[in-house]
């Protein structure tokens, strides 16, 4: 069954690629966001199961925004989306509870891996 | 002093190098298989020099700035002309080249995005090259002339300073027959740390 998830991204075109292919796996993509700050508030609101979330964004960047989606649920499965190798801040990502992050430009099936994995839905070689 | 400053000029060109190179593969990375990048030049020019050249250019484009804050602060503008986002839009997505008619928020984010992967990768060149740890603020897009553009980035520096040097390279993507331009420039305060590379060539 197809699980809920929230896309963070200031970028519209980044949003899109990733709903479509968060969907064509069977998931529903139940919000959108395109900053931190609204990203939290549609957390509180939608309850998702799986957050993607960018780094750098304006308002409230991921870093920011992933300690607060976790302050809010300590479980929230939350997989960072970043530019090339920002690697100080998914190391920060990691430590405050990311559960996994997908580097840009990506692959789909990098995509899919990394949301299903956090899920608890990956196959062994995924 | 004249010693210095070409071995500051040796430090810039070093990173422009690395930086064109980590640049080109996350690019080609973007617009997917099948592109291939060919840099054209990659140069030194001055404040007026730069201005003139972008005025004489009378297309619109459309610009991506952003600041890599940190240590050795730089500006950084990636530009394509404005009908050429189009085709950068299909490429991103997947589609095939002429199905994106009209510049819409799509357009405009596909060139946020280019420029956002781009100076990420830069960024990337002085924390593993160097230990320079620089962040990239999230990018700022225009839409205009290219001259109006190009002032726009320059407008904080010139305000200091008649001269400076900016790292300028240009590339194609020949199946698309798409020019790119991508400029880095140096903040006054990255001078003590470019000192700093060139002591170390």
């Amino acid at each position: 069954m197809g699980k809920r998830i929230l896309v963070v991204d200031d970028a519209p075109i980044i949003r899109l690629m990733i709903k479509d292919i968060i969907e064509y796996h069977g998931h529903e993509v139940v919000g959108e966001a395109c900053n931190g700050l609204e990203g939290v508030q549609m957390f509180k609101e939608l309850k998702p199961d799986l957050v993607t979330l960018d780094i750098i964004m304006p308002e409230k960047d991921g870093i920011e925004a992933l300690a607060d989606i976790l302050k809010l649920d300590p479980d929230a499965k939350v997989v960072m989306v970043t530019a090339i190798d920002q690697r100080e801040s998914l190391m920060k990502a990691i430590r405050l509870g990311a559960a996994d992050y997908i580097v840009k430009p990506f692959e789909n099936e990098r995509v899919i891996s990394a949301v299903e994995k956090a899920l608890g839905l990956a196959t062994e070689e995924q | 002093m004249g010693a210095d400053k070409k071995k500051i000029d040796k430090a810039i060109e070093l990173i422009a190098k690395l930086s064109i190179d980590k640049s080109s593969v996350a690019f080609s990375k973007i617009v997917k298989q099948g592109a291939r990048i060919v840099m054209e030049n990659a140069y030194m020019a001055n404040i007026s020099e730069a201005t003139a050249k972008a005025y004489s250019q009378d297309s619109e484009v459309v610009g991506a700035f952003i600041d890599l804050e940190g240590d050795a602060p730089f500006k950084f503008l990636f530009y394509v002309q404005d009908t050429d986002s189009l085709v950068l839009t299909d490429l991103i997505l997947r589609k095939e080249v002429g199905t994106t008619k009209e510049f819409d928020l799509y357009t405009q984010s596909a060139v946020q995005e280019v420029g956002n992967i781009l100076a990420s990768a830069i960024s990337n060149v002085f924390s593993a090259d160097f230990q320079i740890a620089l962040k990239p603020t999230p990018p700022v897009v225009l839409h205009d002339f290219a001259g109006t553009v190009f002032e726009e980035y320059l407008v904080d520096i010139a305000i200091e300073r008649n001269e400076v040097l900016i790292i300028e390279s240009q590339f194609n993507i020949v199946q698309s027959n798409i020019k790119c331009s991508m400029f880095l420039l140096p903040y006054p305060g990255s001078e003590k740390v470019l000192n700093y590379i060139s002591k170390a060539l």
